[in-house]
């Protein structure tokens, strides 16, 4: 059976002004559905850039990234588009929440996105904010919740179609460190409750190292830390 | 054949079904039913205008894509087929001077054919990647017009500020117009304050104290604030603001121009119509003594209201030392009502008196008629007061000549002008002269008859005022020594502007030569065609300020999208098409443009009222009317929404097509 995913000699290189920078140098690597690893690495080596590529989010400049052993670049916009929405889940540094919007209605926006109409998205979006602990918290607006609570609305609004892998890129980076511990506690509770797989970026070697898989990313290639 | 060919193929066959579609139903609109030209040109080029953007549309599904070079291509294809299918069907020329237009001509016509299937597909082609890029349709909007709202910051506060603004500067303007109206009907009645001006008075004088010590008090309580306290309000919000009020005033301008300018039309019309009938029925020949049967016949016309036979010669009027030339209409007083306005012109006297003269009283007459109550005035006052004091100060003007003999003499009407130039009024004996006289030893001299004036007309129109006599039909025979013979026969249809389909279904039906007719469009074309001119020219100068308007909306969504990237990539970073992406904008950009719209054409109703209620002074020596007309027209309106509606979909493609193909990580990777 193949990998959940799967990157196969993954090269990424951007292009500033007359020089060809090389941020991915052929990394390769698989996780299996429901596995969990964390990715540590110093700033700048690319674990962003790392994450979009495995994301579907930009296109490796050469090699393959497979899903279900099948290529996911070879999928048109559309598919693609409609892949992220209902297969992988993101959580980011910042919330990037809708600061208009009330925690319920973001949590609630990749189901809109998906078509559904809004009582059910909504329904889920109760539903995800509960198992993140915001079941009061519905109606509060980004503003006027805390880092913590922000970063668990984000958590929720990406597992709130059910995606087999959640892709988290320094989700505690700007949180101090109890509220940090909190949420990777949640992510560490959601892939033994829900199963989903993980692939969570860190900078605090404590967090990384409770992971059940390690992962490093240097000169752009991805090795198993010890 | 690979998918650029395919979809030039296709394109190619599908502008070709436009146009043929276009000729098709020029040609059958133009002989089975009675629109005018015009109607049948936009009927005909809007349904290929439709054929071009439904090809575009369609081509968008096949091509994935807007793919403007094999558009190009088959619209360059469709230009060149155009050019010599023209060529062949030798349509006339624009210029009057030549009859089939040459090629030149014919070249730019193909260009702008080919032009406008290239930007028409074009457009079709952005409606199919908004809402069928996947192959599907895909209509819906709901998430989408609620992050379009967001962006715009459009929540119930500011869609009640919004309605504020949308209602407010209109009201004022219908209030002041109400004012303006009632402080002048107070200046006439003699100074008497009504209590309903009173009490707008002092409701305006109530709103404004309020609305300056809550301005007072928000100003204090800001200053009252600490620096960081503020509300900030980024620089998009602003912009959208004043696109907004761009678009506004674009329409606003567009509106009330358009309004005033058809208010001229319409005026004009009017006073045509209502002096000459819809169409001439004339002969190929001087002999049209078989009148008395064709008329039946052509009454029998479907379409035809009215028919009234008429006879036109130029005379040279005199009475007491004044003289001026003038066009003698011979008519039926009986059936004139029936082809045109005159017997409700009448100011004094009565028509029916030109031939029955016996009935002209010998004392004064005073004026009367709906027509008189035009007519107030100092000015007019005065001429009246002159010449009816001048007829009671020389009542011996009548003694000259028998009595009974006066009695006799036929009547003749004059419009007020002439009355005026003339000095004389009803009851006064006018010298009417033609130069087709006999010839007696000593030369051709010509004939003269007195005649005595039956009624004063007032049409409004200086021309015809000054210039047009009517008499009976049998006493201009005798006068021009006709037998029986007339010029024509006056029609008036059911439809004004079916007028010209209308006559031909008339000639047809009398067996075409050497009978024709002429109607009124073609009898007054020089000046409806430059009324028409006008007005397009008008419409397209102030379409330009729409234009630059929309153009603010072009760079509101521009900036809104730089701002909005890490947005724009989460979402997408969720899943959402770019089609999705592209709808936020478009809905931004149609929102930004129905606001503004929708204020400019109340601002444009308020307007337009404002100048009826208010009737802004012309000079009436210079226009022949004395207050600035206004027609509200609520097709011109739907146009006028239409075309700001388009244009402001036109600018939001730009930046929504930009902001939809950013890539996801180009707002993520900021950080």
């Amino acid at each position: 059976m193949p990998a959940l995913i799967e990157a196969r000699a993954v090269h990424k290189s951007y292009w500033l002004g007359e020089k060809e920078i090389h941020v991915l140098r052929g990394a390769s690597f698989a996780l299996n559905a429901g596995e969990m690893a964390s990715l540590v690495g110093p700033s700048g080596v690319g674990k962003s850039t790392f994450l979009h590529v495995i994301g579907t989010l930009d296109p490796p400049t050469r090699g393959e990234v497979l899903f279900d052993g099948l290529d996911a670049f070879c999928m048109g916009e559309e598919q693609l588009a409609q892949f992220r929405n209902t297969s992988i889940g993101f959580v980011f540094q910042f919330h990037y929440l809708l600061p208009e919007f009330t925690a319920l209605q973001n949590a609630a926006m990749p189901g809109l996105i998906h078509r559904m109409t809004r009582e059910k998205a909504e329904a889920q979006a109760r539903e995800m904010l509960e198992i993140v602990g915001l079941s009061h918290r519905l109606d509060h607006k980004p503003g006027e919740l805390s880092g913590g609570e922000q970063q668990r609305v984000a958590l929720a609004r990406a597992l709130v179609l059910g995606p087999r892998l959640l892709l988290a890129d320094e989700p505690t980076g700007n949180l101090d460190e109890a509220t940090g511990e909190g949420i990777h506690q949640l992510l560490v509770e959601l892939n033994q409750r829900l199963g989903i797989a993980a692939i969570v970026v860190t900078h605090n070697p404590r967090l990384a190292e409770r992971m059940p898989r390690r992962l490093r990313l240097t000169d752009g290639l991805v090795v198993e830390a010890q | 054949m690979n998918l650029r060919w395919r979809v030039t193929a296709a394109a190619f066959v599908l502008f070709l079904a436009a146009g043929a579609a276009q000729y098709g139903l020029a040609t059958w609109l133009g002989s089975a039913t009675t629109f005018s030209r015009d109607a049948v040109t936009a009927l005909s080029f809007g349904v290929e205008a439709l054929g071009f953007l439904v090809a575009g549309f369609l081509l968008s599904f096949l091509g994935r894509g807007y793919r403007p070079l094999a558009n190009a291509i088959a619209s360059l294809a469709f230009g060149i087929v155009t050019f010599f299918v023209l060529r062949q069907l030798k349509p006339p020329s624009f210029s009057y001077d030549r009859f089939f237009a040459s090629t030149g001509e014919l070249l730019v016509w193909s260009l702008c054919a080919a032009l406008g299937s290239w930007l028409l597909a074009m457009w079709g082609a952005s409606l199919g990647m908004l809402i069928g890029a996947a192959g599907h349709l895909d209509g819906r909007f709901q998430y989408e017009w609620g992050i379009a709202r967001t962006h715009l910051r459009l929540n119930r506060r500011t869609a009640t500020v919004i309605l504020l603004f949308v209602l407010i500067p209109p009201g004022v303007i219908l209030l002041l117009a109400q004012i303006a109206a009632d402080f002048d009907k107070m200046r006439r009645a003699g100074g008497h304050l009504t209590v309903r001006l009173a009490l707008m008075l002092g409701a305006i004088v109530v709103v404004g104290l309020a609305l300056a010590g809550r301005a007072l008090l928000a100003r204090s309580a800001l200053a009252r604030l600490q620096p960081g306290q503020r509300r900030k309000r980024p620089a998009t919000v602003v912009m959208t603001g004043i696109s907004i009020a761009g678009v506004a005033v674009g329409v606003w301008a567009l509106t009330v121009v358009l309004s005033v300018m058809s208010g001229f039309e319409a005026d004009l019309k009017h006073k045509i119509l209502g002096t000459n009938s819809h169409a001439l029925l004339l002969k190929f020949s001087n002999d049209f003594s078989e009148w008395k049967t064709v008329l039946p016949k052509v009454e029998a016309v479907p379409g035809v209201a009215g028919v009234s036979p008429f006879i036109l010669n130029e005379v040279i009027l005199s009475h007491g030392q004044t003289v001026t030339g003038a066009e003698l209409k011979g008519i039926d007083p009986a059936t004139a009502g029936a082809v045109s306005e005159l017997p409700r012109q009448v100011i004094a006297g009565e028509l029916g008196w030109i031939t029955s003269p016996q009935s002209i009283p010998s004392s004064v007459v005073e004026p009367h008629g709906d027509a008189a109550k035009q007519l107030e005035g100092p000015e007019y006052e005065q001429y009246l007061q002159d010449t009816l004091k001048r007829r009671q100060e020389h009542p011996e003007e009548k003694g000259k000549m028998d009595p009974e003999a006066v009695k006799n003499l036929p009547g003749v009407c004059i419009g007020k002008e002439m009355s005026h130039q003339l000095r004389a009024w009803v009851g006064d004996i006018v010298n009417v002269l033609t130069p087709l006289g006999e010839m007696t030893p000593t030369g051709p001299v010509p004939r003269s008859r007195p005649f005595r004036v039956a009624c004063i007309l007032y049409s409004g129109m200086y021309e015809y005022d000054s210039k047009f006599v009517y008499i009976g039909i049998p006493e201009a025979q005798r006068f021009f020594k006709m037998g029986d013979n007339i010029v024509g026969l006056e029609l008036k249809f059911n439809d004004v502007d079916a007028a010209r389909a209308l006559g031909r279904r008339v000639v047809t039906m009398l067996g075409g030569f050497p009978y024709r007719t002429k109607d009124w469009a073609e009898l007054n074309r020089n000046l409806f065609s430059a009324l028409k001119l006008e007005k397009l020219a008008m419409a397209i100068i102030l379409t330009f300020i729409v234009l630059v308007a929309c153009f603010n909306i072009l760079s509101t969504l521009i900036m809104l999208v730089l701002e909005k990237t890490k947005e724009i990539s989460i979402l997408k970073s969720m899943g959402a098409r770019d089609a999705s992406v592209m709808k936020i904008f478009v809905v931004e950009g149609l929102t930004i443009g129905a606001i503004g719209t929708g204020m400019g054409l109340l601002m444009g109703l308020a307007t337009c009222s404002f100048i009826e209620k208010f009737g802004l002074q012309l000079d009436p020596d210079v226009y022949y009317i004395s207050n600035l007309p206004v027609n509200v027209d609520g097709a011109q309106f739907a146009m006028v929404a239409a075309i700001s509606l388009c244009l402001s979909y036109l600018a939001t493609l730009y930046p929504a097509t930009k902001a939809s193909r950013l890539s996801p990580v180009d707002g993520l990777r900021e950080e």
